[in-house]
């Protein structure tokens, strides 16, 4: 099954983007205080892309985030990841969509206490009903990857922060999906061990081609990918290409943008 | 700036949510012992009590219903005050002292608390009056319920109440004591020490509760099996089996179950399915505590399971008993006495059939036929007792060779004593004539009631030509007060009213021996009434209490892991994935301390049910299958809730 899927992948490669939004509205509210968050967003992502949303506090960017990530429904507009509109499934076959498709990373790790990290990276194959030889071998492979190998064995309440975000992210790597959703992935982190799971993350997109979508607070975090969109009052203000710059060049891009968008997001 | 009134006001209105299910243990509880205070202050009560002692029993059972309704109230206050452990972190950050925090506390729960306990008060009143109608149904109390208020019984309410509030306050004080304000900053569910790592001595632990819990059970078979003649040897034995069944309980828990899961979930390799997911790993993850609630549990239920097997099986047995006893509607072992009711069963035109029969003792050598039981001590002598014999007239469908015999008239209690084997031969005596007979088995037929057949010891039937030889041969000093007996039968039940009041006027009944076998039911039923409403009345208590905790319980390990049905369902499972896991973990969860508890119930009744009635296996097979259908109910609800809590999780 994995591998018509990226049979499929390839041979549309070109023509088709992973994931195209197009005209996004988001409201939260009734009918009386009604609160538009996103208003008419659109985006592409291709394969292999790793993109940076960018915005202040309160402008949006969880919102479309988990829209975009089927966890929370548009108001208007449509949603296609690898060519399938998802807007108007029910929630069995959300589930279904996401299970298939889709990988998470999330600010507070959001790991099964319960769980043993090797258990835990593993869970989405389990539900993908992978076969268990196969299934060993995918874990093996993004858990050497990412470094966590070593403490595979143990609780998430027995290791670090660094390697519980990792542990997340070997998470969302190791069913190959279409397009892994990162939320602040280094929100929680100190620098070294951000830039030590950013450098993961890249080379990961790299070798594996897995595309990326990352919501993020911290330049340094945004400078690592290939394309930064800003959101301001719920629509895109611009978008920065990396093109053939440097980390730092673009880095110095971003830190600029930002200023030009102003810090805090005024709330009306 | 917010005053401390406000600000216990303000605490209460939000927390109000939070403390329904206190509010509903604190009511639940006063309730129930309330209804039974007031039952015992009752005068509709002396008449039962006065008749069998029953104040005692009705004490202890009182004594029993603290205790428990304690353990339940300190269990739903730590449930409640560590879900407010984030807001006492936060008073004392902001400059709170302890001992401030501590006072606030306490005000908010006299409020909750008092106030509580008068609706329970209020409650308890009101199915007090519901209890007394069925419980005078059951004994049979003339009298009309008519329930008075009463201040004793108020009073006692109030008073135990208060006790228990002081405990809890203690507990409370001591939780305060320990929080740092660092636990402002944890999850919730570190809280809660937690068992991971599953080590060898685990297996070791658990093998050493197996094999406590098997000793108990050995030792509940020995318990009244004559080995144990003394009160105080008897006495220390009970408290053996108790605390080595449950300590056994709680170290199979602690061991065993941790090492069962551990080892499916080593050999499935970080490989989990959902359901092991939401069952296997959420167990194991809280085994410490688990074990010492699951523990709980198992007691409960195997203490109600108990009590109300018991109970049932003295009322199923109430009618079988009298029926085995007196065999005939009825026993009167005197020709002159049995002619009069005769005759005035005649007058008032009833239909009666009489059977007379001369009753003979023989006396017997079962040397052959009585198998040694280790430990019992016959009080008789096997090679020279006592014994009534039969006619193989007398009983139908049976016709033996002259060399053969059939024991009938068994009693259950007697043959826990007496083992007889499958065949042997005996000896039958009388004065100066003796006939070896081969002795072919025991039938389940009754002729003669117990009293004249030496109290239940079974009563020989050998053919009607030795039957006539012994009764022509037969050694007056072996004879017992009575020689004749008549049983009378009514022919039709709707006559049996009528005869038994002319019974009853013609005065028979004061003789010794003359028996109604339905005042004898009436009789048994009565007695056993009082006991039976207050074992039932704990039973239930224990069922509903061990209930409520279990789902107490889920509810809080279901908000505890919202978080985790967040992570799953983002991660793509569906809501009946984890439905199904959670039902998975619920049937572990209620299943697992359900069959423990029903495995020590049985073990418990089995040691002495013998002293209650005469039929074990039916009456406890309804009760255990009435206690797992209430039981499950709970099950039910927590998946219901788990259900709710799933489906807000995303
Ligand atoms: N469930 C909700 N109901 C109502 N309003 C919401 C909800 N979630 C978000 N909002 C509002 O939508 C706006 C955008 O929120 P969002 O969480 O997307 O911001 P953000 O860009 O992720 O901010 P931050 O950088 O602080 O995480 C905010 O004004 C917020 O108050
Ligand atoms: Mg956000």
């Amino acid at each position: 099954m994995e591998t018509s899927i990226m049979i499929g992948i390839r041979k549309e490669d070109d023509d088709m983007p992973i994931l195209e939004a197009h005209k996004i509205h988001k409201s939260y509210g009734n009918k009386f205080n009604r609160q538009e968050v996103l208003k008419g967003i659109d985006i592409q992502v291709d394969k292999g892309e790793l993109v940076g949303i960018m915005g202040a506090s309160g402008s949006g960017k969880t919102t479309l985030l988990n829209v975009l990530s089927s966890i929370d429904s548009v108001s208007q507009g449509k949603i296609r990841i690898e060519g399938k509109e998802f807007t108007n499934m029910k929630d069995k076959q959300l589930a279904e969509f996401r299970k298939h498709h889709l990988g998470f990373i999330f600010q507070d790790y959001n790991l099964l206490d319960t769980l043993t990290v090797k258990e835990n990276i593993m869970l989405p194959l389990t539900i993908k009903k992978v076969p268990r030889i196969h299934a060993q071998k995918l874990f093996e492979s993004v858990a050497k990857d990412l470094g966590i190998y070593e403490v595979k064995d143990k609780y998430p309440n027995e290791i670090s922060g660094g390697q519980k975000q990792r542990t997340s992210a070997a998470r969302a790597f190791v069913h190959e999906p279409s397009i892994i959703f990162a939320d602040e992935p280094t929100g929680a982190l100190d620098s070294k061990a951000a830039s030590d799971l950013l450098n993961k993350l890249s080379d990961l997109n790299q070798r594996r081609e897995a595309t990326i979508v990352m919501v993020t607070h911290d330049p340094l975090a945004a400078s690592y990918c290939n394309r930064v969109i800003f959101i301001k009052d719920g629509q895109i203000f611009t978008q920065l290409h990396k093109g053939e710059e440097t980390r730092q060049t673009f880095f110095n891009d971003i830190i600029k943008t930002q200023g030009v968008l102003g810090g805090v997001n005024d709330e009306h | 700036m917010m005053s401390i009134n406000q600000l216990i006001l303000r605490n209460l209105k939000k927390n109000l949510k939070n403390y329904y299910l206190y509010v509903f243990a604190l009511i639940f509880s006063v309730a129930l012992y309330f209804a039974f205070v007031t039952l015992q202050y009752d005068p509709a009560m002396d008449e039962a009590e006065g008749s069998i002692k029953g104040a005692a029993a009705i004490r202890a059972g009182s004594v029993l219903l603290i205790a428990i309704v304690t353990v339940f109230l300190v269990y739903a206050n730590n449930l409640f005050i560590k879900r407010r452990s984030k807001e006492i972190g936060l008073f004392q950050l902001v400059g709170m002292t302890k001992h401030k925090i501590f006072g606030i506390l306490s005000i908010e729960n006299i409020i909750l608390y008092f106030s509580s306990m008068l609706v329970g008060i209020f409650l308890g009143f009101a199915s007090s009056k519901l209890i007394m109608m069925i419980l005078i149904k059951i004994i049979g109390i003339e009298e009309v319920a008519e329930l008075r208020f009463s201040n004793e019984a108020f009073v006692q309410t109030i008073v135990v109440f208060a006790v228990i509030y002081i405990i809890i306050m203690i507990m409370n004080g001591l939780f305060i004591r320990r929080q740092r304000i660092l636990s402002l900053f944890q999850v919730s569910s570190t809280t809660e020490e937690k068992q991971i790592r599953v080590t060898k001595w685990q297996i070791v632990v658990g093998i050493f509760g197996l094999g406590l819990i098997a000793f108990g059970y050995y030792l509940s078979t020995e318990l009244f099996s004559g080995n144990i003649v003394t009160m105080g040897a008897l006495f220390l034995t009970m408290i053996t089996i108790l605390a080595s069944v449950i300590i056994g309980t709680y170290l199979f828990y602690k061991g065993s179950i941790s090492f069962l899961f551990n080892l499916i979930r080593n050999r499935n390799n970080g490989y989990l399915s959902i359901n092991n997911v939401l069952s296997l790993s959420s167990i194991m993850f809280r085994m410490k505590s688990n074990a010492l609630l699951l523990t709980v549990i198992t007691v409960l239920s195997a203490l109600a399971i108990g009590l109300l097997s018991l109970t049932y099986i003295s009322y199923f047995s109430a009618e079988k008993t009298a029926e085995e006893n007196i065999v005939y509607d009825y026993s009167i072992p005197n020709l002159n006495n049995a002619a009069l009711f005769t005759e005035a069963l005649e007058v008032a035109d009833i239909d009666y059939t009489e059977t007379t029969l001369d009753i003979v003792n023989v006396s017997a050598n079962l040397s052959n036929i009585i198998q040694e039981m280790e430990g019992v001590e016959l009080e008789f002598d096997v090679s020279m007792t006592n014994m009534v014999i039969a006619s193989d007239g007398w009983v139908e469908n049976l016709d033996l060779a002259e060399s053969d015999t059939v024991f009938v008239n068994t009693n259950e209690a007697m043959m826990q004593f007496i083992r007889l084997k499958e065949s042997g031969e005996i000896l039958l005596s009388g004065e100066t004539t003796s006939f070896e007979l081969n002795y072919l088995g025991h039938e389940d037929v009754r002729v003669l009631p117990f009293r004249f057949a030496n109290g239940g010891f079974p009563v020989a039937v050998v053919d009607e030509t030795v039957y006539q030889q012994l009764k022509a041969n037969l050694d007056p000093e072996s004879q017992g007060e009575f020689r004749q007996h008549v049983g009378i039968d009514i022919e039709n039940l709707d006559d049996l009213q009528e005869a038994e009041a002319i019974f009853q006027a013609s005065g028979i009944g004061s003789w010794t021996a003359h028996e109604s076998q339905l005042q004898v039911i009436n009789n048994q039923k009565q007695s056993m009434g009082m006991m039976m409403f207050i074992a039932g009345f704990l039973g239930l208590t224990f069922l509903i209490t061990s209930g409520c905790i279990l789902y107490f319980k889920q509810m809080d390990e279901g908000e505890e892991e919202k978080a985790s049905y967040t992570i799953l369902r983002k991660l793509g499972f569906t809501r009946e994935d984890l439905l199904n896991g959670i039902k998975v973990k619920q049937v572990f969860n209620f299943g697992i301390p359900l069959i423990v508890g029903i495995s020590h119930g049985y073990f418990a009744v089995k040691s002495g049910w013998f002293f209650f009635g005469t039929e074990l296996v039916y009456p406890m097979m309804i009760v255990i299958v009435l206690y797992a259908l209430l039981y499950s109910i709970f099950g039910i609800l927590s998946v219901l809730y788990y259900k709710k809590i799933i489906k807000e999780a995303l």
